[in-house]
């Protein structure tokens, strides 16, 4: 009797790994299959001349290059909040705080790090509101509002990275600092940090991956289906996975349709590969310690 | 050899301090922000209470040209959506991380391994993407389930998101009570299923638990998912072949259609809902990981 | 028959260190005098290494350490309370009085880096005055002729040997007046630990070295004075004439063990 359940236990283990690899792959080549064939020079440019197009000289009306572009700012405008932000708190906890203050602060990144993206996209919209009834009547989603939003949702990570990979140095190489007459700061800078940069690195592409993909909060927060190339901070623009979610619903033509599954290719392709290199930096950086 | 002084002691440790200083400040951004969240989304449902429409959000119709704008269907249906997702997920993931723990060949573990971290990599509108054009068609026309844009649709692809977070978290639990005890089994020459039914599972009871309720904390929140594939019906979910809407993906459609006072604030009492919840769900979390924590501590001693 | 200590390097006066309320160290006192080479052995848990670590502070480093009694160390000609409020500050500190560890703790960086770093950091040497300074530091542990060609390798790379010198020449770049050395030799293989040895031997002249010993033949070698530390007291002092009458060291050994 033992043994039936213990085989119906394989069994299942089986079923499940097939199960979900089955799904992975489908998914993948359901994508490949309808949308490898339009990834092409027109997909990113419609019938604009790619040296206009990237120079700017012309808009580009058809392609998905000013959606590429969008979510570009998108990450390299919120990394340039959340980054030197993340890894600052992340140093903070782990270096500096006292135990009280590690566990209310730390309690704090946890319940951001928990808040849904619709929630931080509410959040930016409230704002907006709060904004337009006090200080700027004038004050409208936009692309900074979006960044600033996305910036938090993907603080957390950050933080987090920053933090367990400093607390993973081991006593000895810790110790390190103060024998060689170095003072709290400099060891932290020029030894903790160094040591710690691989961890910290994975962190930081794990919250680029994470802005790139999200698409709740900039849907609140700024995103429209037609803005042409980002034109500034404060004014609207497209992103990868709003064009995405966009086509899902409004695709008018066979043409359009295919364009989703290209550009879901190209979203998959981009944040995957930034997923896959903070993977493969986290595991060297486990590794290393494991030695010792 | 002559030894220099370093010069400036003085000025450097006040240089630290005021370092350090600016380190907190960073680290205070993160309460800040939570805390504004809060204060904005309560400052935003404030007329509610004030004006006594509270009743009114919390009421079990939404018809905003017939002037209801009660939410409790969308909670409904975002527990529904969340319950079944976990329950279809869970399982499955539980045992794949069995699998790749001790059951599997070597190289197929990795294998998954990759795989499961690669879906993380996933974006959600994708799988949501997919779905639209993979499974909606297959439910309606297999299961001939309406338009089949259901709570099942929704569900099922919600559960392949969910997966990879319950099996890393779980999967991590596992990695960290697991080397004395796999050795002391396999001494007592248990086999691999036997060690997973006997061992590793009652050392993880609480490892379960808690990938358990970050999975559906993560089904909570996601909005794309069931915005795309749950019919985006308000009514209460009676049937799995139902259209349903739920909390976040009410935020994003009233936001993006309406503009009524009320809906409006049947939006942010949605979000400070769902806020509630997911702070419920990670002190919940912290209650288990301290006890959990404790019980470590007490055995090294 | 005892010598009269006139110039003292390191006195220490009824030191006391507790960890969370645990006595490591009790009420030892003892005088280290320059140039000579001072050792300390003991079964392990007596203390040792917090001994050596109160000479430069380092306890503190580890959580919950209470430090009581005086430890005063001649810095620049002068006896430095260096527990006193207007103690030099402790990186200045741990500059003067350096360690060398167990286990050798190279920085996961190149060899020049684990050199230089220090020296620019705390020293704020730059260009040639670095060099010089890292070439002389890494000659007196006789490691220049080694690693000169490849001065760009991960220190990792190096003999457990190699990189005990390493630490050793990082700690000497940085000028230091007192040598503290915590069992050494203990994770070398037989030559290593002779090289080591015999570096400490030619060192002494110019440094104060204490050394932390596993092992009673090697502190035989290389002590002229000796300390036996049990549960957290000096148990025994011995001097050079003391150490060579083989019966006499075996006798009080004996009795202590």
């Amino acid at each position: 009797m033992k043994k039936i359940a213990d085989r119906c236990l394989v069994g299942f283990a089986w079923l499940s790994a097939g199960m979900v690899t089955l799904a992975a792959v489908m998914l993948v080549g359901f994508l490949l299959r309808r949308g490898l064939a339009s990834i092409d020079g027109s997909l990113f440019f419609g019938e604009t001349h790619w040296l206009d197009a990237v120079s700017g000289r012309a808009p580009v009306f058809e392609g998905i290059w000013p959606a590429l572009m969008g979510t570009l700012y998108l990450v390299l405008v919120s990394s340039f909040v959340s980054i030197p932000v993340g890894i600052a708190s992340g140093v903070y906890l782990a270096e500096y705080a006292s135990k009280r203050v590690r566990a209310s602060l730390g309690c704090a990144v946890d319940l951001l790090a928990g808040t849904p993206s619709i929630v931080m996209g509410l959040f930016g919209f409230a704002l907006i509101l709060l904004l337009r009834r006090t200080l700027f009547p004038q004050a409208g989603t936009s692309l900074a509002l979006a960044a600033l939003c996305i910036a938090l949702l993907v603080l957390p990570y950050v933080i987090r990275t920053t933090q367990t990979a400093l607390q993973a140095i081991p006593v000895h190489l810790r110790i390190l600092g103060p024998v060689c007459g170095l003072s709290g700061l400099q060891a932290i800078v020029h030894i903790l940090l160094p040591v710690a940069s691989r961890g910290i690195l994975s962190g930081v592409i794990l919250a680029m991956g994470r802005a790139a993909e999200d698409t709740a909060v900039i849907l609140l927060t700024g995103v429209v289906a037609q803005a042409g190339m980002p034109r500034g901070l404060w004014e609207r623009f497209e992103a990868l996975p709003f064009r995405i979610y966009y086509l899902a619903a409004e695709h008018q033509t066979r043409r359009q349709l295919d364009q989703g599954f290209a550009t879901s290719l190209v979203l998959l392709l981009l944040t995957s590969t930034l997923f896959l290199t903070a993977f493969m930096l986290q595991r060297r950086f486990e590794k290393r310690w494991k030695k010792w | 050899m002559p030894f220099g002084r370093p010069c400036g002691l003085r000025l450097r440790s006040k240089l630290e301090r005021c370092i350090e200083r600016i380190l907190l400040i960073a680290t205070a951004i993160a309460a800040v922000a939570i805390i504004s969240i809060l204060l904005l989304l309560a400052y935003f449902c404030l007329p509610l209470f004030t004006s006594g429409e509270l009743g009114e959000v919390f009421s079990r119709r939404w018809q905003p040209f017939a002037g209801s704008y009660g939410i409790l269907p969308m909670c409904a249906g975002s527990f529904a959506i969340s319950l079944l997702a976990l329950f279809l997920a869970f399982p499955g993931a539980v045992a794949i991380c069995f699998f790749v723990h001790s059951l599997a060949p070597a190289p197929a573990a990795g294998l998954l391994k990759t795989l499961v971290h690669f879906m993380t990599g996933i974006p959600t509108v994708i799988y949501g993407f997919v779905s639209v054009f993979l499974l909606v068609p297959l439910m309606r026309d297999w299961l001939s389930a309406g338009t089949g844009f259901t709570l099942l649709t929704a569900a099922i692809t919600l559960s392949l998101l969910i997966l990879p977070t319950i099996v890393l978290v779980f999967q991590a639990r596992l990695e960290r009570i697991d080397p004395t005890l796999t050795l002391a089994s396999a001494a007592l020459g248990f086999t691999p299923i036997e060690q997973v039914r006997h061992v590793l599972i009652p050392a993880s009871a609480q490892g379960l638990l808690v990938a358990a309720i970050l999975g559906f904390g993560r089904a909570i929140g996601d909005t794309l998912i069931s915005l795309m594939l749950a019919g985006n019906a308000a009514q209460f979910p009676v049937s799995l072949f139902v259209s349903i809407r739920t909390l976040t993906a009410h935020i994003a459609l009233v936001l993006a259609t309406d503009s009524q006072s009320m809906a409006y604030r049947s939006v942010f009492a949605a979000g400070l809902v769902l806020f509630l919840l997911m702070g419920m769900i990670n002190l919940l979390i912290q209650r288990i990981g301290r006890a959990d924590n404790e019980k470590t501590y007490e055995k090294d001693r | 028959m005892e010598k009269v200590v006139t110039n003292p390097a390191i006195v220490v006066e009824e030191l006391c260190v507790e960890f969370s309320g645990k006595t490591v160290l009790e009420n030892v006192s003892l005088t280290i005098l320059p140039a000579e080479l001072h050792v300390i052995i003991g079964p392990s848990g007596s203390g040792k290494s917090t001994l050596l670590r109160a000479i430069n502070r380092l306890n503190e480093f580890f959580p919950n350490c209470r430090t009581s009694g005086l430890v005063r160390i001649r810095l620049d000609g002068h006896l430095v309370d260096i527990y006193a409020r207007d103690a030099p500050p402790l990186p200045e500190l741990r500059r003067r009085v350096a360690m060398v560890f167990q286990t050798p703790a190279v920085l996961p960086f190149s060899i020049e880096k684990n050199m230089t770093m220090p020296l620019k950091v705390t020293l704020g040497l730059r260009g040639g005055e670095l060099r010089e300074r890292m070439e002389w530091a890494l000659r007196q542990v006789g490691l220049w002729d080694e690693v000169e060609a490849r001065l760009l390798d991960e220190a990792t790379t190096l003999s457990g040997g190699q990189q005990q010198r390493l630490c050793l020449a990082r700690a000497l770049a940085l000028g230091p007046q007192v040598l503290l050395v915590d069992e050494p030799t203990a994770s070398l293989d037989f030559r290593a630990t002779e090289t080591i040895e015999q570096l400490l031997v030619d060192l002494k002249d110019r440094y104060t070295i204490i050394a932390v010993s596993h092992s009673l033949s090697q502190a035989r070698r290389l002590a002229d004075r000796l300390w036996v530390l049990r549960e957290g007291r000096v148990m025994q002092q011995m001097n050079r004439r003391q150490l060579q009458d083989a019966a006499l060291f075996q006798e009080i050994i004996d009795n202590i063990f």
